[in-house]
């Protein structure tokens, strides 16, 4: 059996949760602003079945932070917004007194930041309950049509496993909400399972 | 510890970090500061001998931000890279420009821990200076303003061009109808405005339409107002939040003050000087109507202006 069972979702999903809780008190911190971020629901899928209803982010233009962990296993992991409420995040970050014309110069490093800090926050709390050590590239951001980001996920050779979790950030209560992917090999993914049942074993 | 990889053993690498125009420190996992490049000597006042082995918040006679603080902490916790951009702290460490103004340096940073062979972590890093890609994004930023502004300015008369109304009509009808205001439109027709190019040429005629231009512009008081012009001597006006009386009385005040520009006309069937016609109409709360019907209204009421007898104002309503 070549997939994560809803055990292994369950427990991926309290640990990301924690991860969230970190990302957030981070947050705070860097926006003087109680930021709250949670992950309520999380999926997982073959990398062909993705598409637009599954992504379930209703707009053609999207903003990607990408980073890549490697370690006990790999993982291209992204966070994922509709570039409108990148932009909105982005301006209740800075304060609302910058125009949009100014943000959009400020988005790409802005939103590598801001991503970094949560993708970081997810990861490492799972390194932490699996007891693994991971390591990571540099985060880069990307704004991509829905349709091509889909495309390539699809396409892509590597990957054939994907985990999709849902985020709800709050920021000076507005409310977005993102997705966060995660896109594993059979062997990464096979890997992973085995840590999670050993971790599961001992609890 | 030098990977041969990247260069060959015996490497003076004290040259190389000092060389790099970029900051670069490392400290140890307790922060204590085991690296200083020239560059960071240079910007911050402070030489390496005297901040190695020292905690590096007392390289900076200010304390360091917190947030700056918990990023090392968390890139060494996490053993993960953490970025910080300038956009969210525009000026973490008390460095200056060293060019004649002296003004702080505007920064991003790149933390990456780094796993030592004995297994402890340190952590790299590294101080980019932003503040000429901040220049240059704010170049970028201003000619594209600029050229905004060309796309939807009419170049003879700097009153917005067809394009740009269009666009903001759209929006402006939207808003009315979901917040229930009236929305008024004025078209403007400059009366035997062929003849008067054919008798005074084209020149003349350029400036009598930046005349009328004018006019319409100084009758206009509200910011949310905007007229266009819509042809060669065709104008349109949008009215937000205006009633069809005071869309009339703007009308009329304008047709007035061209008349009273007495720019001569030897040519016009109606008057010794420059006239136009103007039609009125507007879209009352809870009419449902599109914007191409809206605006073909208006055109009827220039065109019964023009019927009636030119150099006067009509309203015809929905």
């Amino acid at each position: 059996m070549d997939k994560l069972t809803d055990l292994h979702l369950d427990a991926l999903s309290e640990v990301f949760n924690i991860g969230a809780g970190r990302a957030a008190a981070s947050l705070s911190e860097i926006v003087a602003e109680e930021v709250k971020l949670s992950v309520p629901s999380i999926e997982f899928r073959k990398c062909a079945e993705l598409n637009a209803k599954v992504l379930s982010l209703d707009q053609s233009q999207l903003g990607v932070v990408k980073q890549k962990f490697s370690g006990a296993f790999t993982a291209d992991a992204s966070l994922l917004f509709t570039e409108e409420s990148a932009l909105e995040i982005m301006r209740d970050m800075m304060g609302s007194q910058i125009s949009i014309e100014e943000l959009a110069e400020f988005e790409q490093e802005a939103m590598c930041e801001l991503g970094n800090i949560i993708l970081n926050a997810c990861l490492s709390a799972m390194a932490d309950m699996l007891e693994i050590e991971l390591e990571s590239s540099l985060p880069s951001y990307t704004v991509s049509n829905s349709d091509d980001y889909i495309q390539s996920i699809i396409g892509g050779e590597d990957q054939t496993y994907i985990m999709i979790l849902h985020i709800d950030l709050e920021i000076e209560r507005r409310q977005v909400n993102g997705r966060l992917i995660f896109l594993f090999s059979s062997s990464s993914l096979s890997t992973l399972r085995l840590q999670i049942d050993t971790f599961l074993q001992k609890i | 510890m030098m990977p041969h990889s990247v260069a060959p053993q015996g490497y003076d690498w004290a040259q190389l970090f000092n060389a790099l125009n970029t900051g670069i420190i490392l400290v140890d996992s307790k922060g204590h500061v085991l690296l200083w490049n020239d560059w960071m000597s240079r910007h911050s006042g402070v030489n390496s001998e005297q901040i190695l082995n020292h905690h590096l918040s007392d390289a900076f006679s200010e304390t360091l931000p917190k947030s700056f603080i918990a990023a090392i902490n968390r890139a060494l916790s996490t053993r993960l890279p953490v970025v910080l951009s300038n956009a969210l702290h525009k000026f973490p460490l008390p460095l200056f420009s060293t060019a004649g103004s002296g003004e702080r340096i505007s920064q991003s940073i790149v933390l990456s821990p780094l796993k030592q062979a004995q297994g402890e972590l340190i952590c790299l890093i590294q101080v980019t200076d932003s503040s000429t890609s901040i220049k240059r994004e704010k170049m970028l930023r201003d000619h594209s303003e600029l050229h905004k502004k060309d796309a939807s300015t009419d170049p003879l008369t700097g009153l917005y061009n067809r394009r740009f109304f269009d666009a903001q009509y759209a929006i402006q009808m939207m808003q009315a109808q979901q917040q229930h205001t009236t929305l008024s439109l004025i078209m403007l027709d400059v009366d035997y405005f062929k003849n008067y190019n054919d008798h005074y040429g084209h020149i003349a005629g350029d400036s009598a339409i930046i005349a009328v231009a004018n006019c319409i512009r100084s009758k206009l008081q509200r910011s949310s107002d905007l007229a266009a012009r819509y042809g060669g001597e065709e104008f349109v006006i949008m009215l937000p939040n205006s009633t069809p009386a005071v869309a009339q009385s703007i009308a009329e005040n304008i047709r007035k003050a061209v008349t009273d520009l007495k720019i001569a006309h030897i040519n016009s069937m109606i008057a010794s000087h420059i006239t136009v016609s103007l039609g009125v109409s507007s879209c009352l709360p809870g009419v449902k109507v599109d914007t191409v019907t809206f605006l073909k209204n208006t055109d009827l009421a220039l065109y019964a202006a023009k019927q009636k007898g030119r150099n006067q104002v009509q309203y015809l309503p929905l």
